[in-house]
């Protein structure tokens, strides 16, 4: 047992010493990045021997070393939580990250900057870690907005592009909104349950949770990008492939959907929170299905599909089966980190083209991506016994058999299909037909830098969710029998939208191009939602407060209420029944007159 | 009688006729004003000194209170009349309108 705690403190301390050495003269040497990447493979390696002990003795540990403070009645502590979830997400998600530094040597490797860029990446990894690891809300807190900030700080890498500026602040500003839930949750508990601790939390099991569950609801869909938060996703592909592979498909989005599992105890008893979160993922999942469908960038169309898989996750949240939606986190990793790089791989080749109209051909050029790409959207798409299976079918299954909202579940098996339709489309685009690009790019995806994460995620994508799932301990039982037509629902779904897609693809390869239909126009200006709620909506708003302040305040309240209404109203009435001509010397001489004759008339009588 | 009450009855009417009778500016008016109320604040206070009157103290002050807001109003009327017209000449009070 001892092993657990300091193999533990020792993986999170072999991650936390790079940043350290960026202040000393490591730092400015070019071997940085390789150094960085190495401490990330050590510190993956030290994080299997937690996992194994946990698997292998099924007990949780909580380490609570340091006592910060005691704020009247509430303590708060530095403490990590090592129970099923953060022990089977860390080693994912380090090997994910190790892969992904050694995909970004090869990536990055001409820019100046490199040294920083793996700094910037190591803290995010560092503050995800903390996230996943974190044991009261305060902590959790903290590493929720560490990665926002590395986030931010990512996704504007190439600072001097407008776009990417802006999809910066969207990322932040939407994200903003989601911190707002937690903070209302953080202070809810707070108030009823006078505690920050998760095990206080679940242990006092309070009984109208509906307020801080909500909250907390909001705060995954900011941080996960559900319907109504959600454009942040697209726009952060402006930053590098390496951190689109890393934040916005493994690691950071799915955050959110990880606080809510964290909290499963309080969400299995509340109803009213479940069918919020299963319709709320299965909007998700349709709209941004079907706004993969006509996207041209092929980095746009994989960051669809994350958020498509992210709302699965949802639904998965919101049919009470929150281990299952942990072991698609875990396998959801894998291969859409490889979809990524194998993308960026692409991108880097024909130097920097990133419109899939203008790819085609790659199958003969780039063998080893081309494998990669098929066996990773066929993993994405839940082929029998490849790593996406093990996950997605079983919440397919269990949500086919489940007591649950019908329409939700239609929505969810339509997007099922589209999943099959987007992935047949980038491989026909990309991969298949007659190149469309200029002819004197050299192509060399040769380099080992770049064969071998992409190798190790192969591996991972196909063997990772057979691992996984048989070594973990069950802590639910799974749907054992079921009607053959229900257990076959995803495959035949599936392979209907892999058919049609396919057919459709050929049958219009070489007919003259329509101008957009409706329909069309709606799938790719994303539903028409970043137009009205970006342009639209702070213009209505701003133009209510200047006609608010401006009309209503000043010149009414301000103005015309007491002074003008007074003013008027005298001079009207005055005007109105005065029969006088002003001639006051001749008044005031009267009253004189008057009162000397007065005081005459008086003295002599 | 004492010979300062003789003195500020003399004071009074003086003002009395300088309000009543003037010839060309408002402003002498409003001055005049301020000479009578200072009269009736000595004749006020010298005879409360006089007859020990303590009590009635106040209402000399209570005068001053309500001259000084009298004197605010015909100010007030006075800036009116000189924004229209630039001066304070009485014999352009004869529109009835502002």
């Amino acid at each position: 047992m001892n092993l657990f705690t300091s193999s533990m403190l020792l993986t999170l301390l072999i991650l936390i010493v790079p940043v350290m050495a960026s202040n000393f003269n490591i730092y400015t040497k070019n071997s940085y990045p390789n150094y960085v990447k190495t401490m990330v493979s050590y510190a993956f390696m030290t994080s299997l021997i937690p996992t194994i002990i946990f698997i292998q003795s099924g007990q949780d540990m909580v380490i609570s070393n340091w006592h910060w403070m005691t704020i009247q009645t509430m303590k708060l502590t530095l403490s990590f939580k090592l129970d099923y979830f953060s022990m089977i997400f860390m080693p994912v998600a380090l090997f994910v990250t190790w892969s992904i530094m050694e995909f970004s040597l090869w990536y990055m490797h001409s820019d100046p900057n490199i040294n920083r860029f793996f700094k910037y990446l190591l803290m995010f990894l560092i503050t995800m870690m903390i996230l996943v690891t974190a044991n009261n809300l305060f902590q959790l807190f903290i590493g929720w907005e560490g990665v926002g900030i590395m986030s931010f700080m990512l996704i504007g890498w190439w600072f001097g592009r407008a776009d990417a500026n802006t999809a910066a602040l969207q990322a932040i500003l939407y994200n903003r909104i989601g911190d707002v839930g937690l903070l209302m949750a953080m202070a809810w508990f707070l108030f009823n349950l006078n505690t920050w601790e998760l095990q206080q939390i679940f242990l006092l099991n309070p009984t109208n949770t509906n307020l801080p569950l909500a909250g907390l609801l909001l705060a995954a869909t900011g941080k996960s990008a559900q319907f109504g938060l959600h454009p942040w996703l697209p726009s952060a592909m402006e930053g590098p492939t390496p951190v689109s592979a890393l934040l916005h498909s493994s690691t950071m989005v799915v955050a959110g959907i990880f606080l809510l599992i964290r909290f499963y105890p309080l969400t299995e008893n509340n109803k009213t929170i479940q069918t919020t979160m299963l319709c709320l993922g299965a909007v998700t999942t349709l709209f941004t299905a079907i706004c993969a469908l006509t996207q041209n960038d092929i980095k746009k169309i994989v960051a669809f599909s994350t958020s498509s898989q992210l709302g699965l996750m949802m639904v998965t949240v919101g049919i009470n089966q929150p281990h299952l939606a942990f072991l698609h986190i875990c396998t959801h990793a894998f291969f859409k980190a490889m979809l990524f790089m194998c993308s960026g791989s692409i991108i880097h080749s024909l130097s920097d083209e990133q419109d899939i109209r203008k790819m085609g051909g790659l199958y003969k050029t780039l063998p080893f991506t081309t494998t990669a790409l098929i066996a990773g959207s066929l993993a994405l798409t839940g082929t029998p016994f490849l790593t996406g299976f093990y996950s997605k079918d079983l919440i397919i299954e269990s949500i086919n058999t489940s007591y649950t909202n019908a329409w939700a579940l239609m929505l969810t098996l339509i997007a099922t299909s589209l999943t099959a339709v987007y992935s047949t489309r980038i491989i026909y685009f990309a991969l298949m037909g007659q190149p469309r690009f200029p002819t004197f790019i050299l192509i060399n995806e040769n380099n080992p830098l770049l064969i071998n994460p992409i190798k190790r995620l192969l591996v991972g994508s196909i063997f990772a969710g057979f691992l996984i799932s048989n070594n973990i301990t069950p802590m639910t039982i799974p749907q054992m029998t079921m009607p053959t037509h229900l257990k076959m629902t995803a495959i035949a779904v599936t392979l209907l939208g892999f058919i049609v897609a396919l057919e459709l693809n050929l049958a219009t390869q070489n007919l003259k191009f329509k101008s957009p239909s409706n329909s069309t126009k709606f799938s790719t200006l994303l539903g028409y939602f970043p137009t009205t709620m970006h342009r639209l909506q702070p213009f209505l708003n701003l133009l209510a407060s200047q006609k608010v302040a401006s009309m209503v305040l000043d010149l009414t309240w301000l103005e015309n209420i007491l002074p003008k209404s007074i003013s008027t109203f005298q001079m009207n009435t005055s005007m109105m029944i005065s029969t006088q001509k002003g001639q006051i010397k001749l008044y005031f001489l009267s009253f004189l007159i008057t009162l000397a004759l007065t005081l005459l008339a008086l003295k002599f009588v | 009688m004492a010979l300062i009450y003789m003195n500020m009855t003399l004071a009074f009417t003086v003002s009395l006729l300088g309000l009543l009778m003037y010839r060309s500016h408002l402003m002498s008016s409003l001055l005049c004003l301020e000479g009578m109320m200072l009269s009736l604040f000595v004749t006020m206070a010298i005879t409360i000194l006089n007859s020990h009157l303590i009590l009635a103290s106040m209402i000399p002050i209570i005068m001053l209170v309500f001259a000084a807001c009298e004197a605010a109003l015909g100010l007030s009327l006075l800036v009116m009349v000189s924004n229209t017209y630039g001066v304070d000449h009485v014999q352009n009070l004869n529109l009835l309108q502002c």
